[in-house]
This record gives structure tokens, sequence and C-alpha cells, in this order.
């Protein structure tokens, strides 16, 4: 009954070591070398313009009024 | 009886109404022909009619009415597509550029000189390249 108990918390410690060993090797966060470049800004700009494309056809079509030529 | 005669006096009032409606329309987008043609307004980028010099009160009165309804029709468009009025009259200003110029009318990008379409297509802005694919 002791000898049990006492394997169960070697085993505990010995998982609990393991597990911060793990954590030790997978949490490892180095700053990458180069800064990240996202350039959204234009990607956004472009796809509003696709976007809204239809809509300008659509509206110059439908209200030949509003566009005389 | 009577309820017939007034539903076509209703008829004959809204038709009337209808007809004094339709011809200040017409009017304006002659005047609008007539001075694109004359070089005097012109389609800018921005999705409005520009003046070029000094025209007619008719002229001006023409331009502003129009532009009045184009903004209230890129309005309603931006709103549901919820981009900025700016927005949805840029891209509209690039169709117009790409393809409602004659030859020999004017237009005119950003705050830049009037020019004169040639016999090319006009260069456009930068941002209007994925509208006019």
């Amino acid at each position: 009954m002791r000898y049990g108990i006492w394997i169960g918390r070697t085993t505990r410690l010995a998982s609990g070591l393991l597990l911060a060993g793990m954590a030790g090797g997978c949490i490892q966060v180095r700053a990458p070398e180069k800064p990240i470049e996202i350039n959204l800004n234009v990607k956004i700009q472009q796809e509003v313009v696709v976007r809204l494309q239809q809509d300008a056809k659509d509206l110059i079509q439908n209200n030949p009024e509003l566009f005389p030529q | 009886m009577t309820s017939r005669i007034s539903r076509t006096a209703i008829a004959a009032v809204l038709l009337g109404l209808g007809a004094l409606g339709a011809a200040p329309a017409m009017a304006q987008d002659a005047v609008i022909s007539a001075a694109k043609a004359a070089g005097t307004v012109g389609e800018q980028a921005d999705g409005y009619l520009g003046i070029k010099g000094t025209v007619s009160g008719d002229v001006r009165s023409a331009v502003d009415a129009l532009n009045i309804k184009r903004r209230a029709a890129y309005t309603d468009l931006a709103a549901k597509r919820n981009v900025t009025v700016q927005d949805m009259a840029a891209v509209t200003g690039c169709q117009t550029l790409a393809g409602r110029v004659s030859q020999g009318q004017i237009y005119r990008i950003g705050s830049g000189e009037w020019q004169t379409k040639g016999a090319g297509p006009i260069a456009l802005p930068d941002y209007c390249a994925a509208a006019t694919r």
C-alpha cells in the first residue's frame, strides 16, 4: 500500500518533469530575423475595386440618363 | 359614373405630370451631350462631371443636377456594399473613362489638367487596373 503511493508519486513527478521538458522544447519562441511584411492595404483596395466593378457597370447600364454621352 | 370620371381625370393629371417630369430630364441630357461635344464638360476620374472654363447657366445647372443624381446613386450602392461613397464613385469613374468618353471629348484625372481623348484608350489611374480587366 505505501509502496504503491510511492510509485504513484514518482510517476506523477516524472510525468510532470516530462511535460515540463516537452513544454520547454515546444514553446521556444524566437523573434523572426526579418520583419514579416504583410501589405494588406493595396490588396484590400484592389478587392474593393473588383467587388464594385459589376455594380458600377450595372449602374451605368441601368441608368443611361445619368451617364449621357 | 362620378368615380369613373374622377379616375380618368386623375389618370390624365398623372400623365401630364409624367410628361412634365420627363421633358426637363431629356433636355438636361441634351444640354450635357452638346457641352461634351463642345469640349466644355467632361467626365472625371472621381465619377462626376466637370466643367472646363466658363459655361452658360443652363449647362452649369444641368451638370450640377446630374452630379447630384449620380451622388445619390453612388450613396445607395455604397451603403449596400459597405464601402465609401468616394470609392463607389471612383470605380464608376474608371468605367466611364474606359468606355464612355468618345474621341475628341475632354476628361480629367484627379486635379490634373483637362485632356482631350485621342484615338487610343485613356491612361487610367493605377487603381482602375482591376476594374477594367
